[in-house]
Parts: C-alpha cells; sequence; structure tokens
C-alpha cells in the first residue's frame, strides 16, 4: 500500500510541476490565441533567475528558512519581461498565426543563449536546502516537506486563477475579449492593455513555477526544449486554452508516467504519447477544449 | 575568465595555412594548431567545460616551457553539438583551419559519426571520451588517424568489481537506474555480467531508465523504493545524479539498509553534498579524483589552479583533455628526435602508438589499437574531510588494462573469460 | 527573367566545386540536402497554408531508412535508396496526414510536433532496433551503378554526389514547379484562401491537403537521405522539434510566398549557420534575433526583399 501511495505522490508532484509549466501556456493561448513556444524557457529563467536570488539573500543574512518566499518573489520579478516580449508579439498580432508561432520559437534560440551567457553551462541547483523543511511521514510514505508545499501551491494557484477568471470583473472582461475581441473592443475594453497584462500574466505563471520547483531539481540549459514537449501533451489532452485542462492534463500525464515508471519502465514517455494520440483520435479538442473548426 | 573563446592568430595568410608537412623549414617558427571540439551547451556543456580546462592547462604549461618540440600551441575551439554539425566542424577545423591535430568530443553519438570521418580526411584525431562498445566495433575496426579514450564501460567493470569485493554475499535483490542511452545500458549489462560471472546470485528486482536530463526523479524512486533492493547500481552521471540523490535521500532510500554502487559519480561530486549523500558508497571517480592524498604534483597543482580560476573542483574530464595533449606532444618529440627533423603525420602516429605519458591523473598510454590505457579510481565515501560532499575514504587504483578488453576482442566475450582479478 | 535567374544559379551550382574549396563545398551539400526537404515542406507551408512543426520526422526517416538500408540490409543503389526511403516516409505520412488534416492552423501545428516528438522517442527508447541516441551508421551508397570506391569520402562527396544532388534538386524542382502550376496546385491555394468557398466550388479540401501532406513527406525523406550520408550517421537530433523549428525558419527566411524562396531559405541558412558558429559562442541568440527581424520586417523572405528592391530598380 505504502509503495502506491509513493506511486501516486510522485505522480501528483510531477502533475503540479506540468501544471505550473502549462498554465501559463494556457492562458496566453485561451484569450490571445498565441502558442507560446518560449513558456519553457520562461520556467527555465524562473528557475534559474531563483537560484541566484536564493543564493544571494542568503549571502546577505537572510535566514535560509525563508528561501520559498525569496523564490517567489523572484518569479514575480521576472514580470517585467512580460510586457517587453508581449510588445515584440503585438508586431504580429494581426497575421497569420504561423509567425506568431516563428517568433516564439525565436525567442526560444535567443533564450537558450541567455541563460548560457547569465549562468554558464553548470546546472545550477541549491544544493540541500530544499532539506531544510524537513519530511512528512505517514506509514511507510516519506515525502520531503517541500514537495507537498508544491502541490499545495499549484492547487492554490490553479483555484486562484480559476476564481479570477470566473468571479472578478477583469476575469469576465478577458473571457470576453477572449471570445470576441472586436465585440469587447466596440465595447470599450483597452484589448491592448488587456493583452500585455494577459501576456505577463501567463509569463509569471511561468516563472514563478520555475523558480518553485528548482529546488527539488535543477536548472539546466536543456530544461526550454525539453519541457515544451511535457507541456504540450498537457496542453492536448487537455484542452488548448482551458485551464482546467490544463489540471486534468497535468494530473493525467503525471500519475500515468508515475505508473508506467513503476510497473513497465520502458514505456514512460511514450504512454504519454499514446494517450495524446488517442485524444485527438476520440475527442480532438482535448478533454476540456472547444470544439474546433 | 569567460571560457570558450576561440583563440585564434591570425598568423600570416597563405603561409601559415599550408600544411606543417609539406614545409618543414618554414613550418619551425609557426605555432601549431590544435583543433579542440567540445560541447559548450546543452546537458553535456559543463562537461565540455571541464575538458576544456584540461586543454588550457596543458597548453599553458607547455608552452611556458618552450611548446611541443620548441613550437608554441595554438588552440582553434569549435562546439560539438549534434553529429551532423559536429562533422562540418570537423571539416570546418581540417580543411579549411588546416589544423594539425584534432581533439576533444564527448559524446558516444557524435565520436561514431566523426571517427569514419577523421579516418577518411587522414585527419590526426583524439577523443577525449565517447567509446562505446557496439559502434567502435562496426565504425572503426582498423583506426590509423583516429585514437580513441579508454573505453566507456570501464568504470562500470571497476564498480562492479569493487562491489563484489567488498559486499559479496552481502546483497541479493539488486536494481538498476541509469540513463537511457547506450552508456547506461552498456554499464548496467556489464554489472549484470560481471555477477554473472563470479556467480554472484543475485535477483534484478527493478530496473529504470530515466531519458537523460529528467529533472523529476520522485517516480522512479517510488519505483526502486517499492523494489525493496539490497543493492542498487546507477551510472547517472548528469544533472540528474544529485536530483536522484536528493530525492532518494528524502523518499528515505538512504537509510542505511541499501547499499550504492555510483561508477560515474565523478562528473558530479560537487554537487553531491553531505546531506544526502550518505558515506559507505562506492563512487567513481574515473582517471582523476582530486583528493588523492597520493597523486601526482602536476594533479595537486592543476587542483589549484582550477579552483582558483573556478572556485570548484575538477572532474575527470580535465584529465580526459589533458591526457589527449599529452600523447600528442609526447609523439611529436618521440617522432622528431627520431626523424632528426620535423616529424610529418605518419610518423606522429607511428611515435603515438605505444607511447606513455604522465597524465594529470597518473600513468596513462596509448595502445597499438588505438585506445587508451589509465589508471582508474574509485572507492568508498567518506564524510570525513574538510568539504561540504564526500571524497574517497578508502580508494582503490587499478589500471584500465583490467578494465577492458584487449586488442581486437569483443567486450562481452572479455568478460566472459578474461581472468579478471578482483 | 527569373528563367534567367534559375540557369544562373543551376550554373553556379554546378560550377562551384571547380571554383572554391572542397570545405565549401561540403557545407553548401547539406543546403541541397535542405532545399529539396523544403520544396516539398513548403509546398504545405506556402502553397496549402499548413505549418508544420514536426517535419523533421520526414527527414529523420528519411535518413534512418537510408541507414537501415546500406549497412543493415546491403543496398547500395543510391536510386533504390531514395526509391524506397521516400515511400517509407509517404507510408508513414499517410495515418499522420489523416489524423492532421482534418485541424488547421495551431492545432496542425501542435499535432504534428506531437508526431515528431513520438518518433524521436521512438528512435531514442527502442535502442537495439535504432541505435538509440548513439543512431545507426550510412554507408556511401553507388550512383547508377558506379562505386567510385577509389576515392575517399571527401572526394566523394564533393565530386561525383554533388553534382547527382544538384541534378536532383533541379529535377525534383522542376516536378514540384509542374505541381504548383497544376490544377492541383490552383486547388490547394484556393483551399489555403477560404477553405468553404473552394468546397462550393468542388474542390476537395481536405483530400488536397491530404496529398500535399504526402507529397512533401517524400521530399523531405529524400532530403534526409542526402544528409544523412554526407553525415555517415543517422541520429534521432534529426527528429527532434527544433529541427522542424530550423526548417520553417530556412523556409520564412527565403520567403514562404515565392517558389524558390525555400531553396534561398536553405543556403542563405546553412551559410549563416556556418559562419556564425565560426564567430561566437552565442549563434543560437543570433540566429533568434534574425528570425525576428525576418518575421517582423520582411515576412516575404529574403526573395521579398529582392522582389522589392528589383520593383524599384528594375528600368521601366
Amino acid at each position: 500500500m505504502t509503495a502506491f501511495l509513493d506511486v501516486l505522490i510522485g505522480g501528483v508532484f510531477h502533475a503540479a510541476v506540468l501544471f505550473l509549466v502549462a498554465a501559463g501556456l494556457q492562458l496566453v493561448f485561451g484569450v490571445q490565441k498565441i502558442v507560446n513556444l518560449a513558456c519553457g524557457s520562461f520556467y527555465a529563467l524562473g528557475a534559474y533567475f531563483g537560484i541566484s536570488a536564493v543564493k544571494w539573500a542568503i549571502a546577505a543574512g537572510m535566514p535560509p528558512g525563508l528561501f520559498i518566499f525569496v523564490l517567489i518573489v523572484a518569479g514575480l520579478a521576472l514580470a517585467v519581461i512580460g510586457p517587453v516580449i508581449e510588445a515584440l508579439l503585438r508586431t504580429v498580432y494581426r497575421r497569420d498565426e504561423a509567425f506568431q508561432l516563428l517568433l516564439t520559437f525565436a525567442l526560444v534560440l535567443m533564450f537558450q543563449d541567455i541563460l548560457r551567457f547569465f549562468w554558464g553551462a553548470n546546472p545550477q541547483e541549491l544544493g540541500d536546502l530544499v532539506m531544510s523543511y524537513g519530511k512528512l511521514s505517514a506509514g511507510g510514505v516519506q515525502v520531503p516537506t517541500y514537495n507537498v508545499l508544491v502541490i499545495v501551491a499549484s492547487i492554490a494557484i490553479a483555484v486562484g486563477i480559476g476564481a479570477f477568471l470566473q468571479r472578478t470583473r477583469f476575469g469576465r472582461i478577458l473571457r470576453a475579449t477572449a471570445e470576441n475581441r472586436e465585440m469587447s473592443q466596440a465595447l470599450g475594453v483597452n484589448v491592448t492593455w488587456i493583452n500585455a497584462a494577459v501576456f505577463t500574466l501567463g509569463t509569471v505563471l511561468g516563472t514563478v513555477g520555475g523558480a518553485l520547483v528548482v529546488p527539488t531539481a535543477a536548472a539546466s540549459l536543456d530544461m526550454p526544449v525539453e519541457l515544451v514537449v511535457e507541456a504540450f501533451a498537457v496542453v492536448v489532452i487537455g484542452g488548448l486554452g482551458s485551464m482546467r485542462g490544463a489540471l486534468t492534463g497535468a494530473l493525467i500525464v503525471g500519475i500515468m508516467r508515475a505508473l508506467a515508471i513503476r510497473y513497465y519502465a520502458e514505456l514512460e514517455m511514450l504512454a504519454i504519447y499514446i494517450v495524446v494520440i488517442a485524444i485527438l483520435i476520440a475527442r480532438p479538442a482535448g478533454l476540456h477544449g472547444k470544439p474546433i473548426e | 575568465m569567460k571560457n570558450g573563446r576561440r583563440q585564434v592568430l591570425k598568423a600570416g595568410a597563405a603561409l601559415a595555412a599550408s600544411p606543417f608537412l609539406s614545409f618543414p623549414a618554414l613550418a619551425q617558427n609557426t605555432p601549431i594548431r590544435v583543433g579542440i571540439i567540445a560541447p559548450k551547451a546543452g546537458i553535456a556543456g559543463t562537461i565540455g567545460e571541464c575538458g576544456l580546462r584540461g586543454t588550457q592547462f596543458a597548453v599553458e604549461h607547455i608552452n611556458a616551457n618552450g611548446g611541443i618540440a620548441g613550437r608554441k600551441v595554438e588552440l582553434v575551439i569549435e562546439e560539438e553539438t549534434n553529429p551532423k554539425d559536429s562533422i562540418e566542424r570537423l571539416r570546418k577545423l581540417v580543411l579549411q583551419d588546416k589544423v594539425d591535430c584534432v581533439q576533444g568530443i564527448v559524446s558516444s553519438g557524435v565520436s561514431l559519426a566523426m571517427g569514419p570521418a577523421a579516418e577518411d580526411m587522414k585527419a590526426l584525431t583524439i577523443f577525449w571520451d565517447g567509446t562505446t562498445q557496439d559502434g567502435v566495433k562496426e565504425t572503426m575496426p582498423n583506426k590509423r588517424y583516429v585514437f580513441c579514450s579508454t573505453d566507456n564501460e570501464c568504470e562500470a567493470v571497476m564498480g562492479s568489481l569493487l562491489a563484489i569485493k567488498h559486499w559479496k554475499g552481502q546483497f541479493k535483490k539488486v536494481a538498476g537506474i541509469n540513463p537511457d542511452y547506450s552508456y547506461g545500458r552498456n554499464n548496467f549489462a556489464a554489472f549484470q555480467a560481471l555477477l554473472k560471472k563470479y556467480n554472484i546470485e543475485h535477483q534484478v528486482v527493478a530496473d529504470q531508465w530515466p531519458k537523460v536530463g529528467t529533472t523529476d526523479l520522485n517516480s522512479h524512486v517510488a519505483a526502486l523504493k517499492a523494489a525493496q533492493p539490497d543493492l542498487v547500481f546507477s551510472s547517472l552521471l548528469f544533472a540528474d545524479l544529485p536530483i536522484f540523490m536528493r530525492t532518494a535521500h528524502g523518499a528515505g532510500l538512504m537509510d542505511g539498509k541499501t547499499k550504492f554502487v555510483f561508477p560515474a559519480a565523478g562528473f558530479q561530486h560537487t554537487a553531491l553534498k553531505k546531506s544526502f549523500t550518505p558515506p559507505g558508497m562506492i563512487f567513481g571517480h574515473n582517471t582523476l579524483y582530486f583528493d588523492y592524498a597520493k597523486g601526482t604534483d602536476l594533479q595537486k597543482q592543476f587542483v589549484k589552479w582550477y579552483h582558483e580560476k573556478t572556485n570548484d573542483y575538477p572532474n575527470w574530464e580535465a584529465d580526459r583533455a589533458f591526457f589527449a595533449m599529452a600523447v600528442y606532444k609526447a609523439g611529436v618529440e618521440a617522432a622528431q628526435k627520431a626523424k632528426g627533423a620535423w616529424p610529418g603525420k605518419e610518423d606522429v602516429i607511428n611515435a603515438m602508438e605505444g607511447i606513455k605519458v604522465q597524465s594529470l591523473g597518473g600513468p596513462g598510454q596509448m595502445r597499438k589499437d588505438h585506445i587508451a590505457e589509465q589508471t582508474f579510481y574509485q572507492g568508498i565515501t567518506t564524510h570525513d574531510n574538510k568539504y561540504d560532499f564526500p571524497t574517497l575514504g578508502t580508494v582503490d587504483v587499478m589500471y584500465s588494462d583490467q578494465l577492458q578488453k584487449g586488442t581486437g576482442q569483443d567486450f562481452w566475450k572479455w568478460i566472459e573469460t578474461a581472468n579478471i582479478k578482483l | 527573367m527569373r528563367a534567367l535567374l534559375v540557369v544562373a544559379a543551376i550554373a553556379a551550382l554546378v560550377a562551384l566545386p571547380s571554383v572554391v574549396s572542397p570545405y565549401y563545398v561540403t557545407v553548401i551539400l547539406p543546403a541541397v540536402a535542405y532545399a529539396i526537404a523544403l520544396l516539398g515542406f513548403n509546398l504545405l507551408f506556402g502553397y496549402t497554408g499548413l505549418l508544420s512543426f514536426g517535419h523533421a520526422l520526414f527527414v529523420a526517416i528519411g535518413g534512418y531508412s537510408a541507414a537501415v538500408l546500406s549497412a543493415k540490409l546491403g543496398v547500395k543503389s543510391f536510386e533504390l535508396v531514395l526509391l524506397i526511403s521516400a515511400a517509407v516516409s509517404v507510408l508513414v505520412a499517410i495515418p499522420v496526414a489523416l489524423l492532421s488534416v482534418r485541424y488547421v492552423r495551431i492545432f496542425f501545428g501542435i499535432l504534428t510536433l506531437a508526431f515528431g516528438m513520438l518518433f524521436h522517442s521512438f528512435l531514442f527508447k527502442f535502442y537495439d532496433l535504432t541505435g538509440g541516441d548513439t543512431g545507426l551508421r550510412v554507408l556511401r551508397p553507388s550512383l547508377f551503378g558506379r562505386e567510385f570506391a577509389d576515392m575517399d569520402k571527401t572526394t566523394f562527396l564533393v565530386g561525383p554526389f554533388y553534382y547527382y544532388c544538384v541534378a536532383l534538386l533541379v529535377v525534383l524542382g522542376f516536378i514540384m514547379w509542374r505541381i504548383v502550376h497544376s490544377p492541383f496546385g490552383l486547388h490547394l491555394m484556393a483551399a489555403r484562401e477560404h477553405p468553404r468557398k473552394a468546397e462550393y466550388l468542388g474542390v476537395r479540401v481536405r483530400f488536397v491537403r491530404f496529398l500535399a501532406f504526402l507529397v512533401s513527406a517524400f521530399y523531405c525523406a529524400i532530403g534526409g537521405v542526402i544528409l544523412a550520408i554526407n553525415t555517415g550517421q543517422a541520429d534521432p537530433e534529426l527528429a527532434y522539434w527544433t529541427h522542424s523549428g530550423d526548417l520553417v525558419f530556412m523556409t520564412v527566411l527565403g520567403g514562404f510566398a515565392s517558389f524558390f524562396g525555400p531553396i534561398v531559405g536553405a543556403f542563405s541558412f546553412v551559410a549563416l549557420k556556418g559562419e556564425l558558429m565560426g564567430l561566437t559562442g552565442y549563434w543560437r541568440f543570433v540566429l533568434g534575433v534574425v528570425l525576428v527581424i525576418m518575421v517582423v520586417l520582411f515576412p516575404r523572405g529574403l526573395v521579398g526583399v529582392g522582389q522589392q528592391v528589383w520593383a524599384k530598380v528594375r528600368p521601366r
């Protein structure tokens, strides 16, 4: 039984990580219809910057136990790049989607070298800092407390965004703009500002996610291109543009992966692709997506 | 100092560009150009950087002491990426930059493609790493211009032998978590082959193959834990290794009931902090153990130099790079002495075959079949040191002639039949 | 005018080995391969309006088929290798196309990316079959039955093999020209502009998209075969999604709205990347900047720029 719980927790943790990568992607696509191939790059940026911020803070005398707050602040601070990149993307809003996709691909290329320029080729990590929060034990199951915090944070973010989109006025305006840009504009919505805000929010979801997860992992140069693939699997399964889809997609991918690793290790990544293809055949819009074409 | 900066002296145009073979008299005063192909980004970026430092140290030393047979060494550095692009870099170095020697390469996939290409171009090439069994057999049966490193599996063989030597009878259920590519596959297979050879009764209860570069290993650790192994063999060696250690520690896998064998952990040794890397593990440093008390003066000098530059301690790739340069230097100088004039490429190759050198990590040589022999270091970890990461409490030293197959032999047959001492 | 330029370009390509060093010819050879691949890719992208982010899949199929055929099955004939590899590619393209052409635009791009990565995983995972990360060896083929055994590989590549590939490019280019100027080509463009209207007019939109997909797979595989022979190895990186991204990059660089754009793009990209890799360690960044500039300022690519310049300069 404990073995199964271990597997389950591992799967949920991975789902939490995937959700953090995919959430920004979903939000930006939902409102702006842009698929951001650089979502992995933002995540990686958050990871690297988070590590630097924590190291700097500790060197400046902060008690190490507070590192999680530093990470969150570091992720939020990176919001400044959101408007800058959005301004760049704005130049191709009116044009074919292909151009938007290409611009984000150009960002992926650029970010790879930007990360290497600032942080070098060595994978960066926070050593054993994550262990300072101790472990939670129940029965034979042991989980680092920090991992649980990450899961809780993902859920909080998911719920928060859901509430934001459904309950607040701003959220309603966002959803309206997503449905019908022209109409919203006619009704007085400042679509330009909305676009900048949404993209920044999407960016921040990625950077905060990256920063939060990095203590359990490492920041490395191939993160940006590797994560995109899993993020896309999540998004296809859950349905492009749906936040609920990001959650279900992430859970399905995370748990399937954990099960595959436990019972049929060779299948790991292939299992995910099989699910992706199956969904695409059976329900192409994804589980929660809107029907297309 | 920013690493990877390509240093190209623009010596006098056409003259310097002529291969020195044709104009020995003129060549005396021009530098020897050595092309280096090493990764700078991606999963192997940090390894390439470490190796590059080994080369730089070697070249600084060589040039400070008069160069190679009186000529200074100049480096032309290119980036190793995937096989296709790396071969283009090789072609540039050989056909356009007209370097006298090419050194580098960390990835087995790239070396497999590059070997035949280098042979075909008659480019004197010394690989730092990347020698796996399967490809080497078919692609390069009779190497003339290409020189290879020791077999990739040496560390797995040594780790397995040490496991058998220290823990025979203490383990039955074994598990493996190895990177999902040829290196990981061969390492775990070698381990099992050796267990079989020494009639160690065992049962493989789990074998995990995480994709190279995976950052979330919780599920893999959970699977290992569920299998309750007595011994875990892992050739993880990239950024996933410290992640694995930390995760395994967090899941309670390191509570003392399980033994660990990590033949290639030296690549990440400074990242494996004491708080999650227990003592009593078999740990491999390959050809360079930076803290070896009986290490050469040269090694101690290098470690100090490296620490001053990077605030870190080197892994074995630096030694591989140094070894390549040392073999080349020794070959050129021996050939020059024998000929009494500047040697041609064929002379250098003939001299390099069988030559003995002192690398950072100790004695080594280049076999006549163009495969290197070097000294390997593995041992049992201890926390009794001044660092925040474990070092080796007991050090076992083995020369690679006990760890790799002889000329013309098949690796798997060699394991079965050879008289490998424990 | 255009015919003159084309003839001049072909002449330049043919004359190249006599004028520049063998090294540069080895650099141009992949460009020829990519030019062929992109001719097919652009049929799908420029003419049909479907942006695939997974077409490296078919390039990889070409490469691996060449490897299996030459090294494992002992097929020596270049002609056979080309035909069989292209056929395999088309066969694989059939289910992929059937699934993908149901969608357009972004969904098409994501789907194709998923398929590309699925193949990449397969190549990596099935180690015993595909060689895993190290890939498979590709042996030198015989051209029209002639072995050229006395030549070393470099001489072979910059000599007979080069001329053969340039000829292939010309022939395949001519075939593609006929395709896009045929009624089929018109159907594609109609389907691209106004799918619904086209349906009314009797264009079987999904069917022509499907066919275009198959043709593009054919061309990409041939490009892949040439690339793999040039390298001597087929490795999984050929199928990685960033390689697909490079295909798109090259097409946009040259200009996807023109027939010759992709060819110009292939040569420009290969030359640019080669130079950059030699100049700076941060060549990916520079390439990214170039892509941004092309997308934002010069969406019609280098050919578009050329056309604008010509429009201003030409005598009235």
